[in-house]
């Protein structure tokens, strides 16, 4: 083969490669896999982070910890064998349709707005960030019951994930690439309802 | 054309021979087994509630989840599917050995097949290696400190008593007898490389066990093993689980069995699908355990 034939080939190969990339890319959301919503593991809160935000278990019961990823963490309170609530901390940042829900909260702990879901789940979003909940198991937990694990996790320490978080992400992504909804910080709501 | 959790778990069969084995194990388990296949009722239970507007919300939740790949619970669920091909192909290599033990013709085929002792045993690794991967892959790894992994992990295997019970009966006791435990690390000190390329699971999950060569997976596969050992051995007294109780515990739902404790294990393993079956499950109650909290 000549050279000249080997360097065409080369270019050829090359450039269909080239071709070929362009035209898949916009169908790059088609493909399976990346992270719920498509929003960069860096802009979420690792699970790591909420463990130690978790209420301490009293006497006779046990916190076992049964899921940690990205944005979420949960773990199981029993007693005994028996489950009797599921507790989580979530980012939605993956999810912020679930933000929408606390627009209609009639109540709040600790000033953040608090949303019952069906029979056994209450739900409070603190700092317009971080939804915490607690799922009644087995027998089910009346509300205050939920109520006060709610209050039992570490509030404050869970609004302060916030803003390092935000000020290191505003640094690290150009303004062109943000979407819209991702980051709800400094919304005039989240700084008016500590307050309150 | 890939499916996501929810969708398998309603697409598991209601009553087939995998589903009555399951039962049979069930009634030696404290609490018994349920075939749970309806996603609606899964999420009913976890969130305490009907209202179908959550149930919906929960289900939109959980399908976004299984499609993404970095949550792991897809890949999870393919590590059960590759270990349950590979049940099948041992199961048939196994029923291959034994008839052509029988027939003039066949022996030199029987000989090809490899000892099937120790092909079980390193089926059974495979399976315990894939239950290892596929937890850190549904649940990641909880807590803060080895305490809290542990726990987490004897509370899954609370949570999945059925599922273990079976492992530990199908693969260890029915084939290898009531000192399965004991024999098993005899086993697979003896399995070579070629052992584990033989079983077709090998090949999807070398990818995912860690450390680099046959070698190196195989002695992966057998610290797991023996880690697993020494809570099956519990389990085992804790329900005084033998090997007459498990053939006895299938009689009663699948009908009388004529052919040894071996051939029925060979038989299950060829035909049935519990291991992912359960797998599914499990799977299935993480993941809406999950979305009902970020929704």
């Amino acid at each position: 083969m000549s050279r000249a034939l080997r360097w065409g080939l080369a270019s050829l190969v090359a450039v269909a490669l080239l071709v070929g990339a362009l035209v898949v890319l916009p169908f790059s959301s088609w493909l399976p896999g990346g992270t719920v919503a498509d929003v960069p593991t860096a802009e979420v809160v690792n699970g790591s982070a909420f463990n130690r935000l978790f209420p301490a278990p009293e006497a006779g019961q046990e916190l076992v910890f049964t899921q940690e990823k990205r944005g979420f963490s949960e773990a199981r309170l029993k007693q005994g064998s028996a489950a009797l609530a599921l507790l989580a901390i979530s980012d939605t940042a993956t999810a912020p349709e679930a933000r929408s829900k606390f627009a209609g909260s009639g109540s709040a702990i600790e000033g953040w707005p608090l949303v019952e879901q069906g029979g056994q789940a209450s739900a409070l979003l603190v700092a317009d960030r971080f939804q915490v909940k607690v799922i009644g198991q087995g027998n089910g937990l009346d509300p205050d019951q939920r109520h006060a694990l709610l209050e039992a996790f570490d509030l404050k320490g869970l609004a302060a994930l916030l803003p390092a978080k935000t000020a290191r992400e505003r640094k690290a992504l150009p303004a062109g690439q943000q979407q819209p909804v991702r980051l709800p910080v400094g919304t005039r709501q989240t700084l008016e309802e500590p307050a309150a | 054309m890939s499916r996501t959790v929810l969708e398998r778990l309603e697409r598991l069969p209601k009553r087939d021979l995998t589903v009555l084995a399951l039962k049979g194990i069930g009634t030696l388990v404290p609490g018994g087994w349920h075939n749970i296949t309806s996603a609606d009722a899964l999420i009913a239970d976890v969130m305490g509630s009907s209202d179908p507007e959550l149930i919906r919300q929960v289900r939109a939740r959980a399908d976004l989840l299984s499609g993404a790949r970095h949550e792991g619970y897809g890949r999870a669920l393919s590590l059960y599917d590759a270990v349950n091909r590979s049940q099948h192909a041992t199961g048939g290599l196994r029923i291959l050995s034994n008839v052509g033990a029988g027939i003039p013709l066949l022996k030199r085929m029987a000989k090809l097949t490899p000892a099937s002792e120790t092909l079980q045993a390193v089926d059974l690794s495979l399976k315990v290696g894939a239950e290892l991967l596929a937890f850190t892959q549904v649940n990641g790894l909880p807590g803060d400190s080895f305490g809290d992994f542990s726990a987490s992990l004897a509370d899954y295997a609370g949570e999945a008593r059925v599922r273990m019970a079976a492992l530990i009966c199908f693969d260890a006791l029915l084939p290898l007898g009531d000192q399965a435990l004991q024999k098993l690390d005899g086993l697979l000190g003896k399995a070579s490389a070629g052992d584990l390329r033989r079983l077709p699971s090998y090949g999807q999950m070398a990818g995912m066990i860690p450390g680099r060569g046959d070698g190196a997976h195989l002695s992966f596969l057998r610290r797991g093993v023996e880690s697993w050992a020494g809570w099956a051995g519990g389990f085992i007294s804790s329900l005084g689980l033998t090997g007459q109780k498990a053939v006895r515990a299938l009689e009663g739902t699948l009908g009388p069995w004529a052919g040894g404790m071996q051939g029925l294990g060979t038989f299950l393993d060829a035909f049935t699908d519990t291991y992912s079956h359960t797998g599914v499950q499990a799977v299935a109650r993480r993941l809406v355990e999950r979305a009902a909290a970020e929704i």
